[in-house]
């Protein structure tokens, strides 16, 4: 990243004021918020004039720190067009504005988007975790959890041209896709590969499963990967782990237990019979869940995968963040419930 | 002061009396990330000695194991991933991995019984680490 002495409040908004062409842009209630370990991200707000008209418009700011987790996955282009594929569709996503990748600007290279009213829960934290067992018995919010999905899984993925994020070889091209791209993170980082961690990836390639159908996934499509308003999805975010592939890789991680915590529903938001009736009246795709119990194995190796690369920053000294070199005594954590459902 | 015991009085200034007093959000989170940190490697260095012995001790019988279960009929290549265990703790890796390559010649039945004689190995070196890990 390009050091810069600059604030970043100036920096950004003589970008935007000249791509918007707003000589008297000004900027309001900026903030950098705390979410993830990904991307840097920046909300604000825009004030400018336009043919004599005061404009208002929101906005949220995504920069690639150089040093985040997935960086290798997360490519900032790519989730620009993506977003820019799904602008038209039912899918609730934000709006895309712009996509920079000359590091002269702001250091690195950023997405501008609309900024989408709403909040994003943890559902890592109590008070998360009490907000979605409100919603829960409210039951809107949990119907449109379910029916983002299956906007999602409804989409015509190649009509809306995101084709170019890669279409897998029929068969079990899609499987071995993923566990190459996973197995490739891994073997990225300097820790020696468990021996539970070989066993469950030979144990994945010796099963791999055919796709049937190919849809858009999200990748990590639970709470916390997205923004609520009014009750409803108002935004998917998060589109870091997307690719054209199975729908019960999807369905796979909303069933998992690695996404809730201390209760029954899914996701800590969803009744489990009512999600599958709803998807499956929605897509009119039937829920495998023997196919699904494959894809939580596959979560459990990227969840050690995650865990491995997370370490690896702060043990590499890429990034200071304390929370990274906690997160080295997650793998042993993950590699037992993968050890378990193996039968061992 | 073993060293185990200086960390963890390390991990319990940064809980209780530092952290407390930081006021920024941020590195109030990393004062308490450093005491969580230091208790995990206190409680690694503490099992260190006790879990590298043990890992060893299980590793030559799973050796032993797996040579008499395999017999002499089984390839070389198997035959070297179950020596190259006497030699060290990647072993259990390029085992299993050999394993897996090898199931077609080894058979379902005999691979089902080293794959299964080796993972017994593999949990009790994972109880092992969950001590301090989980």
């Amino acid at each position: 990243m390009i050091e810069n002495d600059r604030p970043m409040e100036d920096r950004i908004r003589d970008y935007l004021a000249e791509r918007l062409g707003a000589a008297g842009l000004v900027l309001t209630s900026l903030e950098r918020i705390a979410v993830g370990w990904s991307h840097e991200t920046w909300l604000f707000d825009g004030d400018w004039t336009e043919g004599g008209a005061l404009r208002n418009q929101g906005f949220c700011l995504r920069r690639d720190p150089g040093n985040a987790l997935l960086r290798e996955m997360s490519d900032l282009g790519v989730q620009y067009r993506v977003l820019q594929c799904l602008e038209p569709t039912p899918v609730p996503s934000p709006r895309p504005f712009f996509y920079e990748d000359d590091v002269s600007i702001l250091g690195a290279p950023f997405i501008v988007m609309e900024k989408v009213p709403g909040t994003c829960p943890s559902p890592w934290r109590r008070e998360g975790r009490r907000f979605y067992a409100e919603a829960a018995d409210r039951g809107v919010l949990p119907a449109s959890f379910t029916d983002a999905l299956v906007a999602l899984h409804s989409l015509d993925w190649e009509a809306a041209g995101l084709d170019f994020l890669g279409v897998p070889e029929p068969g079990d091209g899609f499987v071995r896709g993923e566990i190459a791209k996973w197995r490739g993170l891994i073997e990225a980082t300097e820790h020696a590969i468990d021996p539970i961690l070989v066993d469950l990836l030979c144990w994945l390639e010796a099963n791999a499963p055919a796709t049937e159908r190919l849809v858009l996934v999200h990748g990590a499509y639970r709470t916390g990967n997205f923004l609520i308003h009014e009750d409803r999805v108002s935004a998917v975010l998060d589109w870091e782990t997307e690719v054209i592939g199975d729908p019960m890789y999807d369905v796979a991680y909303v069933l998992s237990e690695l996404n809730r915590e201390g209760t029954d529903l899914l996701s800590n938001l969803v009744e489990r019979d009512e999600f599958f009736r709803r998807y499956e009246a929605g897509t009119g795709i039937e829920i495998d869940e023997d196919l699904c119990r494959y894809y939580q194995l596959m979560y459990a190796m990227r969840s050690a995968a995650f865990w491995m690369s997370a370490s690896d920053l702060f043990a590499t000294g890429a990034n200071s963040d304390l929370r990274l070199a906690r997160t080295a005594w997650s793998i042993p954590v993950v590699l037992d419930r993968a050890a378990r459902d193996l039968g061992y | 002061m073993e060293a185990d015991e200086l960390l963890e009085r390390m991990a319990r200034s940064l809980r209780h009396q530092i952290g407390p007093v930081v006021g920024e959000p941020f590195a109030k989170t990393q004062a308490f990330m450093a005491s969580v940190v230091l208790e995990k490697v206190a409680g690694q260095l503490r099992c260190a000695a006790d879990h590298r012995q043990a890992d060893e001790v299980d590793r030559l019988a799973l050796a032993s194991d797996v040579e008499a279960a395999a017999g002499s009929n089984v390839s070389a290549v198997v035959s070297d991933a179950i020596s190259a265990l006497r030699l060290g703790e990647e072993g259990l890796s390029s085992l299993v991995e050999t394993l897996y390559a090898k199931r077609d010649e080894l058979g379902s039945d005999l691979f089902e019984q080293l794959l299964g004689r080796v993972r017994e190995t593999l949990r009790a070196r994972l109880d092992r680490q969950l001590e301090y890990s989980a």
